[in-house]
């Protein structure tokens, strides 16, 4: 991958506006609509968080719903079971939580990447992170006392944030989209570091990298902890959000938007889930008026379209525009 | 002991129908290196066209033939206008056949109703064989009889015949076998239809078994793989180990501990893949 010197105006003038435009939002559209907002920016969240390790260290992980879930499981059981109201503390719990769930599904999950496939053909690895999904899911539904089994858990009140203040979902739109500007500028950070360019050589070439002394496998292992971590952020925003968690939250049908958010606004930007989540969400609702019950037949196709018409994604085709906009504008 | 004499048959009959189901999943991706996601509801989509042909011509024999011919130009269709131009990109293949799964269990529910479909036993099946004081359903038989005779088959063909030796040779070195002359990408089609057919017979046979439901696929797809790398790929009889221990364990779980028996399949699985990644019996392919 190269590495490209972005000039200010080109990075920062059009984060400036989409976060100026997003704060005045609220005031023009009505409650629901910028409902759906906060929906876009947690599923923007969750999708960028399967993007540190897809896109970046070339991991393709087919079960992050295991970490949204666990994140957001975690946070209701926190709040409805042991009573941890304060919403920064179960915030902190519930991601101590997601990382030892990852970290202990990490250690199996990483003995097969590579075998029989090699690193470019990941086909166990995938298999392996669908199935930790659905074995989560079904952890969810056995344990009827703690997570209220298949009918899940509801009635997750509106965030304490210990500011004295009273939470109204119209709030609850800032709190997700401060902590979503935090988590990305977090991740930003992160895949432009130093440890961010080792995952981007291990994607290239792993045994280079091997051969240079790091230890991919240490490396490949804790970002996937670092991309569950966020994962459940989103799932914590999440399980304030809808107030009701289901086991389908863990399973297949959840990771499933996590990587349709990926290949559509493409592996190799670092907004393009963002973008994506803009466009999955809106097609949702209009799903949700129009044809309800021919829902999973559109999500189908925004699968197949994308893979077979748009293999790149929304992202690359964005930036695109974009540079050439700024660089015809500059010329 | 009567008990678990009958319900190792049924484990057994079980274990077949996964195999039926499996062979297909793993010969697509052990063979050819394609990730098919969409089989459990290509799958689904077979049996509901078999019992279709039942439920109006009344043909049990007719039923399975029809249901392997639609699933083969259904195959046919997604391996040359999809799958074919994604070769070797496995995120791809995964991504677009899961959103096909999602398209093809919604036209299912489309066409013929979300209700459960019940499939009766076909009457030459019917009634049970009686040895001692033990019966055993004659279809159940009948389901172990066809699996065995699709195993020999399959492993006839793996290791005596010259397609079985183009298909392993493409397994290891896939460019020397094309240089070699050999027309691989007919017998890599040929290989992904007849794969999925199997999935239609495996429907037919296992309906009155497993019951019909427009989103049972979601559940059969995970079964199979999990019976594929239990197994280890590359070799049928891998897929056949592997769909007999899924098959027992899962079939004696619900038996004898209902309650923790939905976990047994993916504890073997997890076990299997920190103690011997590479399934029971696979080699490293690729």
């Amino acid at each position: 991958m190269r590495r490209e010197r972005r000039s200010l105006v080109e990075v920062g003038l059009p984060v400036l506006v989409i976060a100026v435009l997003v704060l005045v939002l609220p005031l023009f559209i009505p409650a629901f609509v910028s409902s759906l907002v906060t929906k876009m920016m947690i599923y923007g969240l969750f999708g960028m968080s399967l993007n540190i390790i897809w896109g970046y260290a070339g991991i393709p992980s087919f079960g992050h719903a295991a970490f949204f879930g666990a994140g957001a499981y975690a946070a209701g059981i926190l709040i409805l079971r042991v009573g941890v109201s304060n919403f920064w503390l179960n915030m902190l719990l519930a991601l101590v939580a997601t990382a030892i769930i990852a970290a202990i599904l990490g250690v199996p999950a990483f003995r097969v990447f590579g075998v029989g496939a090699g690193a470019a053909n990941p086909i166990y690895f995938l298999l392996a992170t669908i199935a930790f999904g659905e074995l989560l899911s079904r952890l969810a539904i056995a344990l009827r006392p703690v997570t209220g089994g298949s009918t899940g858990l509801s009635g997750i009140p509106e965030p304490d944030l210990g500011l004295g203040f009273e939470m109204t979902s119209g709030r609850y739109y800032y709190l997700v989209f401060v902590m979503l500007a935090v988590c990305i500028y977090i991740m930003y950070r992160i895949v432009n570091s130093h440890y961010g360019y080792a995952l981007r050589g291990i994607h290239d070439n792993e045994r280079r990298m091997q051969a240079l002394g790091y230890n991919t496998w240490l490396y490949k292992y804790t970002s996937w902890i670092v991309a569950a971590v966020f994962g459940g952020v989103a799932g914590v925003l999440f399980a304030y959000y809808g107030g009701t968690l289901v086991p389908n939250n863990l399973a297949m049908v959840t990771s499933d938007i996590a990587f349709l958010l990926v290949i559509m606004g493409s592996t190799t930007t670092f907004f393009g889930p963002l973008v994506a989540s803009v466009v999955y969400v809106g097609v949702e609702y209009l799903a949700s008026l129009y044809l309800p019950d021919r829902w999973p037949l559109i999500f189908g196709f925004m699968f197949v379209l994308t893979i077979m018409f748009m293999p790149d994604g929304l992202g690359v085709w964005i930036l695109r525009g974009w540079r050439r906009l700024i660089r015809g504008a500059a010329a | 002991m009567n008990q678990a004499l009958v319900t190792g048959l049924n484990g057994l009959s079980y274990a077949f129908i996964l195999f039926l189901l499996a062979a297909g999943f793993s010969l697509t991706f052990g063979v050819m290196g394609v990730l098919n996601l969409s089989h459990g509801a290509l799958f689904v989509f077979g049996t509901y066209v078999g019992l279709q042909v039942i439920d109006s011509l009344s043909y049990f024999w007719l039923a399975i033939i029809l249901s392997a011919a639609a699933l083969a130009v259904v195959g046919f269709l997604l391996y040359y206008v999809c799958l074919k131009r994604l070769y070797n990109r496995v995120p791809e293949q995964a991504v677009l056949t899961i959103g096909l799964s999602y398209v093809i269990a919604n036209v299912v529910l489309w066409i013929w109703g979300p209700r459960a479909q019940i499939a009766q036993t076909p009457e030459i099946f019917a009634g049970a064989l009686k040895i001692g004081a033990l019966s055993f359903p004659i279809y159940r038989v009948f389901i172990c009889g066809v699996g065995l005779l699709v195993l020999g088959l399959l492993w006839w063909i793996q290791d005596r015949t010259r397609w079985g030796a183009i298909i392993r040779a493409g397994m290891d070195n896939k460019e020397m076998t094309v240089s070699l002359g050999v027309n691989y990408g007919l017998v890599s089609t040929l290989v992904f239809i007849l794969g999925i057919a199997l999935a239609g017979v495996a429907g037919v046979l296992g309906a009155p078994i497993l019951g019909v439901y427009p989103s049972m696929g979601d559940n059969l797809i995970l079964l199979s793989l999990i019976v594929v790398v239990v197994g280890g790929t590359g070799y049928i009889q891998g897929t056949m180990l592997g769909a007999l221990v899924i098959g027992l364990v899962d079939t004696f779980g619900k038996a004898y501990i209902p309650d923790a028996a939905m976990f047994f399949a993916y504890i073997i699985f997890l076990a299997i893949l920190l103690v011997r990644p590479s399934g029971l019996v696979g080699r490293k392919v690729f």
